[in-house]
């Protein structure tokens, strides 16, 4: 299935901007501006939405066509794009945004075309659906577990991690002691939220790396 | 491809001279036409790729420019701008990209690279200490005649003499300068490992366009490179870094850790880097050194990771499988072969054998140099996502053993097996091994091109 890779569903939803040019700012420059504002960490929206491994929400404001023979064509409108590798199917991976975060949904949207709101679920769920267009071909680097798989790994990948270079030659009775108080910890731990763990990296990020 | 145009290029680009003594000269330019003067001057004195049929010279000489030297020659600003960003900005302006933060950062460097006045480098190899002072006292006298350039700092280095012997060691006591790509048109002694790998295993010459401005690169296309093309053609960029070495510390931890490693100490500095300290490659030979490889051209770099996906052998995190990862990223190398680089430089500073005491203090490491066509995709991508970062190696956010910027957090796993002598080993809270006291990105011209320099012939149109 094209939008389907292993347990990943690979979303593209293309929402035409409201052209009006008595709107001050622009239905675009909005968007973009309550983008920009957005938090990044654990308050991001799609961390508190469920199922989502990376989203991201671009305005394209035009694609110019550039070749031979010379001609010029543009979009009818500005486009805000939204790709998301999600979990289950979706119907439930709207739902559950429709439910979690209405009110970054209704920012947002509500700068589109047609979009009706969050509130009605159905014609919510009618409106993004008549906006998707295929994926075709994705990539999503989360070696097909769900998002509560990839965090509690994560959590016991760290946990382990530390846990043997804390205990480089010690005693047996003391290892298979402290190993068996890891293994309870771990189960009571509850699962890490989502966007919390990322580690400081001091490395910047959109540099001209080809 | 036919054999480049060796009476056209620096000798540096082409091949790394095996001299033991060098001393790089920082320059500063006052006045252009001066400067130019100066340049014109040097040209009889700068050392081409050209065989050396009638034997070695006592000494060379080449040079390179900073972006901030070439605006001071006063080059056109149609040329000076169409140079590569990284290059105009410099590597101090770069530091966030490169990881050069922290202990690292452009405040932490020596005086000389805090400035922003080095224009130019002068690049001084010799056989002897004789001959280098020599040729320095020549290259002071151009200097002066031509009133053209300002000495604003010298830097010593030298192969380290270990028990009487010049050796390729560094200080923390590995055999280094293995590595180095074969190109396409380059005339040199060839050997199994130093290019690229082809489908049937077997390697093959990089692109020149990965060394050398002007020609086709492993994507078919031409670097990007300054106007007018004649300037750019058979040029390169070189990146300069000061890398100092905290022995004392490189030594405390690997006793301290070698304690607990039941395959001990020698073998744990081994797993460091992907090589035994007499520079055996660990893949080939993962429980003993072994001078019959290393001594062997055929067999020295001529290995690959693809059997050892797990890392028993030579770890995930080694310095040789992080820097230059052959195939083990899969598709038969492919992913490399627009990541390679090629050094140049020696160490600085003198050998203290492992049984006299040291501090991190000391004036000891190594001066990196390192050749490239395309600084941002070469040099730059290496140093970041490969040293100081771990995702393409799937090691999260870990970063190279010995070269990363780690800050006291890091931590490096020795992937191992059921052997006694080979257990899995964790080595953690890494200190910076290695630390960058500066350094800068410098055009390295082709004799035409510093031909046009010198007499003021750039033309963009």
């Amino acid at each position: 299935m094209p939008n389907q890779n292993g347990k990943v569903y690979g979303l593209t939803i293309l929402s035409p901007i409201i052209d009006d040019e008595k709107a001050t700012p622009s239905h675009d420059l909005q968007i973009r501006n309550y983008l920009a504002k957005l938090p990044t960490d654990e308050r991001s929206p799609f961390a508190l939405a469920p199922a989502t491994h990376l989203a991201r929400l671009v305005v394209m404001d035009d694609v110019i066509y550039v070749g031979m023979p010379a001609c010029e064509e543009h979009l009818k409108s500005k486009y805000l794009i939204f790709e998301s590798n999600c979990d289950g199917n979706l119907t439930s991976y709207l739902t559950g945004l429709a439910t979690s975060i209405p009110q970054h949904l209704d920012a947002i949207w509500s700068h589109c075309v047609g979009y009706p709101g969050a509130a009605n679920l159905q014609a919510f769920l009618d409106y993004m659906k008549s906006c998707q267009i295929e994926t075709t071909f994705f990539f999503a680097a989360v070696n097909d577990k769900s998002v509560p798989e990839t965090l509690r790994a994560l959590q016991t990948q760290h946990a382990v991690a530390d846990f043997i270079a804390n205990h480089q030659g010690a005693e047996p009775a003391l290892l298979q002691s402290d190993f068996n108080q890891l293994l309870a910890d771990l189960k009571a731990m509850p699962v890490q939220k989502p966007g919390a763990m990322a580690p400081d990296r001091d490395i910047k990020t959109g540099g001209r790396n080809e | 491809m036919s054999k480049l145009n060796e009476t056209d290029i620096q000798g540096f680009v082409l091949r790394g001279y095996n001299m033991p003594f060098a001393r790089y000269l920082f320059l500063h330019f006052e006045d252009a036409g001066r400067a130019a003067t100066f340049i014109h001057r040097l040209m009889r004195e700068v050392t081409t790729g050209q065989r050396w049929d009638a034997g070695k010279p006592p000494s060379t000489v080449n040079v390179a420019f900073t972006h901030r030297g070439l605006s001071a020659l006063e080059l056109p600003d149609a040329t000076l701008l169409s140079f590569p960003v990284e290059f105009q900005q410099g590597m101090k302006k770069r530091a966030a990209i490169l990881g050069d933060t922290g202990r690292n950062s452009p405040d932490s460097w020596d005086e000389l690279w805090r400035d922003d006045r080095v224009h130019a480098w002068l690049g001084v190899n010799a056989s002897s200490p004789e001959a280098l002072n020599a040729r320095c006292a020549d290259m002071l006298n151009v200097m002066r005649e031509t009133n053209g350039a300002i000495l604003l700092d010298a830097q010593d280095a030298a192969s380290l003499v270990v028990n009487g012997v010049s050796t390729t060691k560094e200080h923390f006591g590995y055999t280094d300068g293995f590595g180095n790509p074969d190109y396409l048109g380059v005339e040199r002694s060839s050997q199994p490992g130093q290019g690229k790998l082809t489908q049937n295993g077997a390697w093959a010459p990089l692109a020149t366009g990965e060394l050398l401005l002007g020609y086709a690169d492993e994507a078919g296309e031409l670097p990007v490179a300054p106007v007018p093309h004649i300037l750019a053609s058979n040029g390169t960029f070189m990146v300069y870094r000061k890398l100092h070495q905290n022995l004392a510390t490189f030594r405390a931890y690997l006793d301290e850790h070698a304690a607990l490693y039941a395959g001990g100490k020698e073998k744990l500095a081994a797993k460091f880097i992907g090589r035994w300290r007499d520079g055996t490659p660990i893949e080939l030979s993962p429980d003993t050194q072994d001078q019959s490889i290393t001594q062997d051209p055929a067999r020295s770099t001529n290995f690959t990771f693809a059997a050892d996906p797990a890392g028993t052998r030579c770890p995930m995190g080694a310095h040789v499988r992080r820097v230059n990862p052959r195939d083990a990223f899969g598709f038969d190398g492919k992913l490399i072969n627009r990541r390679r680089i090629t050094r140049r430089g020696l160490p600085y500073g003198t050998w203290t054998p492992e049984d006299q005491p040291v501090n991190d203090n000391e004036e000891r490491g190594v001066i990196f140099i390192a050749l490239n066509a395309n600084i941002s995709r070469q040099f730059e991508f290496v140093q970041q996502q490969w040293i100081n970062y771990g995702n393409d190696a799937r090691l999260g956010n870990e970063k190279d053993m010995l070269m990363g910027n780690h800050t006291g957090h890091g931590r490096f796993f020795v992937q191992g097996d059921t052997t006694p002598t080979n257990p899995p080993f964790v080595c953690s809270d890494l200190p910076n091994f290695v630390e960058l006291r500066g350094g800068d990105y410098f055009f390295l011209p082709s004799i035409t091109a510093l031909g046009m320099i010198g007499m003021g012939l750039v033309d963009p149109r």
